[in-house]
């Protein structure tokens, strides 16, 4: 087993131990009033977000990581 | 001659979906939902929003952009976007500030002869193209549904047009919940196709371009894959962790940008067209915590990305929104700072004993390193009781950018003393209308 292989297997056992670890954590159903709010959610702004992402992928040379990045032309 | 990206894609899409549904229950405990539309308008609502972007001394653009949803009774989202640009203004062409007037085409022309087509630049200026223009066509739809009681689905898809570019793309996206909902798992795909037309033709790479030795059209094409781990930690935190990753390959230079070939004393020996390597790998890490209180929430997002060309970079970005005491207006500042560094191959211009060596090189200033730093305000009125609908706002937006170039290389000769590196200012204002 290389060292990439052991890497995958490290990060395969924390995700498990985290997803069954947060089975024990976060809000009861009664208690999501203020999650339930706009601007709580993360996609709460999406239009201002995909206006954003446009702007900064025109001038940066990162673009992506919210959600999928695009490869674009950007030529300006 | 830009194409969004996928900002409010099909992750987006399934946690819209997720949200609707976990917000469900409070609507119908609580406050009457589109109480006063009613009939087929209720299951719409409408986000729109203009926007316009004015660089200083460079591009101006206008930007209307408009998104219809319809929710279904099962809580699955269709969404249609449309989006057009329109920019003008002055590029930079890549070519370095200089003590002589320097001569360029547009890149419509086919000779520095001939007068129609040329512009010029005054010593210490930097060179750009000051007949840009470009408009922009972009539809998009999106489709999220409930597949079972805690796994959804969602599938996009994104057409934009340019007269020297068209792009298509398709992605899809499952997630599953877990531990009463509190956490979410989704796992999505992109795949993308672009075509380039360049104006006047696609110039060969490293050519001289004064010869003008261009080729016809070209394409790239794309995949990408998102893993995205979603968790309540509280009644008031929400915390998300994606990892991404895609892979362009293809014509992935930028056909209007060319580099300086600068002799030892600092004076102009030509020009090159630049290139790039024909693949690109990028990855990226991105963590966002939303916190809120009774009248308040703030929103932090990191990421951390790098690519096969050696670009790294981090970005930061915090909303802080503060509600009125009867929770009608709002005010919400943003500060975002984002470093970069080089791609491998970036070059503010070529030495010319070195020039005819170079595999690949690029001076376009988006790949070089530097720090950005951008201070907004927001202002948002809600309006559902004065439009009888749950969800109507209108909000003001302006944002201020600047970015700044980092370890600016001396140049030789004559070129000492110019501002090689200029920063780049702009301002952006944003209208938006929600019903």
């Amino acid at each position: 087993m290389n060292h990439r292989h052991k890497l995958y297997l490290l990060l395969i056992i924390v995700a498990a131990a985290a997803l069954s670890g947060c089975s024990s954590i976060g809000p009861k159903p009664w208690q999501r009033d203020l999650l339930s709010r706009q601007d709580m959610q993360l996609s709460g702004n999406s239009l201002d977000d995909a206006i954003d992402e446009h702007l900064y992928f025109s001038k940066e040379a990162s673009s992506g990581g919210r959600s999928f990045g695009g490869g674009g032309c950007g030529c300006n | 001659m830009q194409l969004k990206p996928d900002a409010n894609g099909a992750r987006g899409r399934l946690i819209a979906a997720s949200c609707a549904l976990l917000s469900a229950t409070a609507a119908r405990g609580g406050e009457t939902s589109n109480s006063g539309t009613g009939g087929v308008l209720a299951d719409w609502s409408l986000d729109s929003a203009l926007a316009y972007y004015h660089e200083d001394g460079r591009i101006q653009a206008i930007e209307p952009v408009v998104n219809v949803r319809k929710t279904y009774a099962d809580g699955g989202t269709l969404d249609l976007d449309f989006t057009f640009d329109s920019l003008s203004g002055s590029s930079p062409n890549g070519a370095l500030s200089s003590r002589e007037v320097q001569t360029f085409a547009s890149p419509s022309g086919k000779s520095l002869l001939v007068a129609r087509h040329l512009y010029s630049v005054a010593p210490g200026e930097l060179p750009v193209d000051p007949n840009y223009h470009d408009q922009r066509f972009a539809l998009g739809a999106d489709w999220a549904l409930p597949l079972m009681r805690l796994l959804r689905a969602s599938f996009g898809t994104k057409l934009s047009y340019e007269d020297d570019f068209f792009s298509a793309s398709a992605n899809a996206a499952l997630a599953r919940d877990f531990n009463q909902k509190n956490t979410t798992l989704s796992f999505g795909v992109n795949f993308e196709g672009d075509s380039l037309r360049p104006i006047g033709g696609t110039p060969l790479p490293l050519s001289e371009y004064s010869l003008f030795e261009k080729t016809g059209n070209k394409s790239k094409d794309g995949a990408g894959l998102l893993l995205s781990v979603t968790q309540l930690l509280s009644r008031s935190w929400v915390t998300e962790f994606n990892l991404s990753a895609d892979r362009f390959s293809g014509y992935l230079n930028d056909p209007y940008k060319i580099v300086s070939v600068i002799d030892g004393g600092g004076l102009s020996k030509g020009y090159l067209y630049e290139n790039r390597p024909d693949t690109r790998t990028r990855k990226s890490a991105y963590l966002e915590n939303r916190v809120g209180w009774e009248r308040a929430s703030a929103a932090l997002s990191l990421r951390y990305m790098t690519d096969s060309w050696d670009v790294h970079s981090q970005t930061a970005q915090l909303h802080v929104r503060g509600w009125s005491a009867e929770r009608d207006r709002y005010l919400e500042p943003t500060v975002r700072w984002y470093r970069q560094t080089a791609a491998n191959f970036y070059t503010p211009w070529l030495p010319s004993a070195a020039a005819q060596d170079a595999a690949f090189a690029s001076a376009d200033s988006r790949l070089g390193a530097f720090h950005a730093l951008t201070y907004g305000l927001k202002y948002g009125v809600h309006l559902d009781d004065k439009l009888a609908r749950e969800g109507s706002e209108f909000s003001v937006r302006i944002e201020y950018y600047i970015q700044s170039v980092d370890h600016g290389a001396t140049a030789p000769g004559t070129l000492q003393g110019l501002d090689l590196y200029p920063s780049l200012k702009a301002v952006f204002v944003q209208v938006g209308f929600s019903y």
